[in-house]
């Protein structure tokens, strides 16, 4: 396949049992994904459908209990633990729908986090201004240069997931992992991150998988997929 | 990087850690304060016990069958010829009963209670030569000294240092017959109630082969020319010094001016002082006895011991309950370790989406491991520290500050008359103080790893999972 070398995420065959007691829960019924470079995928579905029980697969959280998840051409579980969170370090970018930020440290803080864990300690210190100034840019692009030196808990929720973008594209990763990222937040602030989302995604040729409930944003996705009761419906007609 | 940091960060924003700090600054000082102090009391007790006993004690029982030369100068000759010998001196000792004329001294001989006695032992010396081997006149200066120096009770000293069998001033030697004199120990005076100038009546028994007991009794009156203070109770309580030739001759029956006959026992033991005493004892006392006995000087009579085998059981008893203070303070250092390891336990709960936020962004399980066994280092690194500058600092000021609270409160804290010790002895040494840093820091990362292995072994999804 001519296309195989700009995919950038891989998923085949993912089946993901749980055991409750005696009995085991089967939540993924063998999954096949692929995620072209520069593609804005949306996947839909209900609660219960397993949508993040998948999510933390394909973002090297979770081990899937068959199948394969390729990054970057690699096979992401047939890798070491090491290896495998440098992997997610460098080309996973997340955004949860709680932010997640570390509540001790400041703005420009949690946005260098990334590269304080990518990095030994005299290796930042040598790269420490330049990492400040790129943290700064980043916020100040999102508007949130006059919020540099607040911690989370003296900012908004649309400010909190500004830093959270921030902090997901500090490394320039290529790919994106979006859960429900508009999900706390009022209509208008959830505008206003999905278009700082979508226009970075444009601009740095991300591609992004994007976990969401809601239509309207599915809709504004290149494709959409469906997930139910543990299977991929496939791409709606009609769009894509 | 991020371990340095965030463990720093996490540290600074949970105040309940002063706690574990402050358990190991407490744990630390207190270990390094009360060893110090132990280390000091066991080596002053070295000290004040080395002061009349010598390096090595050689003991020759004056048998009468034995071949063994009747005068001391051959022995002595061989071990001053020895370069790892300081000096040698020859001591004769007899068990007397002292009385004077005084009720004092019926009542101590018929309470069986009292802690004072009437038994002493004499001990002949050299003056010469008895400071080449024991701290002899070092221990006749340390009588009657206030603490600055300045001599406060000259009636307790004896007169001349350089020459202290001489007769006090207090004695007219042309009243009666002319009288040899006795150093008597500090709490001997006391007991009986003596001052420079008192005459004393010395009893004991000699071996008497005419005699059908086989021993005869001898009785000689003596004038005191003063006290000493070794440091040391039993000695001060018990210890009469006398010139070695005045006690042959009150043994022998002749009369102090008069030569010595053939046949009197001459002396009993002969002390030894070595210039290292630490390196050559062991070495010192093999070669010597070989040496010795080869020269038929020595015979299976004798012994030689070390001073700390005279003094063994006092100092094994100091010595085991330094180990013992030790062991117990170290359990503070264990309960600190304990509210590290609850502090901790309650931090990596509470940490858990933060712990799950870093797994996603990147971070190794070895990382976080490392992350909250740092806060666990930076307790011990700061607590260990500060503990070891103060307990340091407290254990070399430990007097004055003693004095200070017993002035300012009124209550005598340390008793220095109980430990015959003039100040609070007390010895800082640096490997102990390492050792009990580097002991709080083991247990602390020891505790910390508990929660730090619980925090590393968390399931990044199950710590995300929406709220």
């Amino acid at each position: 396949m001519s296309s195989s070398a700009n995919i950038v995420l891989s998923a085949r065959g993912i089946v993901k049992r749980f055991r409750s007691g005696d009995s085991e829960l089967e939540i993924l019924h063998g999954v096949d994904l692929d995620l072209r470079s520069g593609e804005r995928l949306a996947l839909m579905g209900p609660s219960g459908a397993g949508k993040s029980t998948l999510l933390h697969i394909l973002g090297l959280l979770e081990r899937p209990t068959f199948g394969a998840v390729d990054v970057d051409g690699r096979d992401a579980w047939a890798l070491s633990t090491q290896e495998r969170a440098a992997l997610r370090n460098r080309h996973i970018g997340f955004v949860f729908q709680f932010y997640h930020l570390l509540p001790e440290l400041d703005a420009v803080e949690n946005v260098m986090l990334p590269a304080m864990i990518a990095q030994s300690r005299g290796d930042f210190r040598e790269d420490r201004r330049a990492h400040i100034a790129k943290a700064m840019d980043l916020l100040a692009n999102f508007g949130l240069s006059h919020r540099l030196k607040h911690r989370p808990t003296q900012l908004s929720g649309g400010e909190r997931q500004r830093v959270a973008l921030a902090r997901a594209l500090f490394l320039d990763p290529p790919l994106i992992i979006a859960d429900e990222p508009t999900g706390n937040l009022d209509r208008d602030t959830g505008e206003l991150v999905l278009e700082l989302l979508f226009r970075a995604q444009e601009q740095r040729n991300l591609s992004l998988l994007l976990v969401t409930h809601d239509e309207r944003l599915a809709e504004r996705c290149g494709r959409v997929l469906r997930l139910e009761a543990g299977r991929i419906l496939g791409p709606l007609p009609g769009r894509g | 990087m991020y371990r340095f940091f965030l463990s720093w960060r996490f540290l600074r924003s949970r105040r309940t850690n002063l706690i574990g700090v402050f358990g190991i600054f407490l744990a630390v000082g207190a270990l390094i304060l009360i060893l110090s102090i132990m280390t000091g009391f066991l080596e002053e007790t070295r000290r004040s016990a080395r002061g009349s006993l010598s390096d090595l004690i050689i003991t020759l029982p004056p048998y009468s069958e034995s071949k063994r030369p009747r005068d001391p100068a051959p022995v002595l000759e061989i071990l001053r010829a020895d370069e790892r010998v300081e000096g040698a001196s020859a001591h004769l000792g007899w068990m007397c009963i002292l009385t004077r004329q005084d009720e004092r001294s019926l009542r101590i001989l018929v309470d069986s209670q009292s802690s004072e006695i009437a038994g002493v032992k004499l001990t002949g010396v050299d003056p010469a030569t008895e400071d080449s081997a024991a701290e002899f006149r070092h221990s006749l200066d340390k009588v009657g000294r206030s603490e600055e120096g300045e001599i406060v009770a000259p009636r307790l000293r004896v007169s001349k240092l350089e020459d202290p069998f001489a007769a006090p001033p207090e004695y007219n030697a042309n009243v009666g017959r002319p009288r040899a004199s006795v150093i008597v120990g500090e709490k001997v005076m006391t007991y009986h109630g003596l001052r420079r100038g008192s005459f004393i009546t010395l009893m004991t028994a000699v071996p008497d082969p005419k005699s059908d007991t086989g021993w005869s009794a001898k009785k000689r009156e003596f004038v005191v020319a003063g006290c000493f203070r070794s440091g040391e109770n039993e000695i001060d309580l018990e210890r009469v010094y006398i010139d070695r030739g005045q006690l042959a001759r009150f043994l022998a029956g002749v009369s102090e001016d008069d030569p010595l006959p053939e046949d009197s026992i001459l002396y009993s033991e002969v002390l030894v002082k070595l210039k290292d005493y630490a390196a050559d004892a062991e070495d010192v006392r093999a070669t010597m006895g070989a040496r010795l006995y080869k020269a038929g000087l020595l015979d299976e009579t004798c012994t030689i011991r070390t001073w700390e085998e005279f003094r063994g059981a006092l100092l094994g008893a100091i010595e085991n309950e330094r180990v013992l203070m030790g062991i117990m303070l170290s359990l503070i250092l264990v309960v600190a370790g304990f509210t590290i390891f609850a502090i901790l336990s309650m931090m990596v709960t509470e940490k858990r989406r933060d712990i799950g936020i870093l797994t996603a962004l990147g971070a190794t399980p070895r990382g976080v491991l490392a992350l909250f066994l740092l806060i666990g280092f930076w307790d011990a690194l700061i607590g260990a520290l500060s503990g070891a500058v103060v307990g340091t600092w407290m254990a070399i000021k430990i007097d004055p500050f003693e004095r200070w609270l017993s002035e300012t409160f009124g209550v005598q804290i340390f008793n220095r008359e109980v430990y015959l010790f003039d100040s609070i002895p007390s010895v800082v040494t640096p490997v102990a103080v390492a050792a009990i840093v580097l002991g709080a820091f083991v247990c602390t990362l020891l505790f910390a790893a508990v929660p730090a292995w619980r925090a590393a072994s968390l399931d990044p999804v199950e710590a995300l999972r929406n709220e």
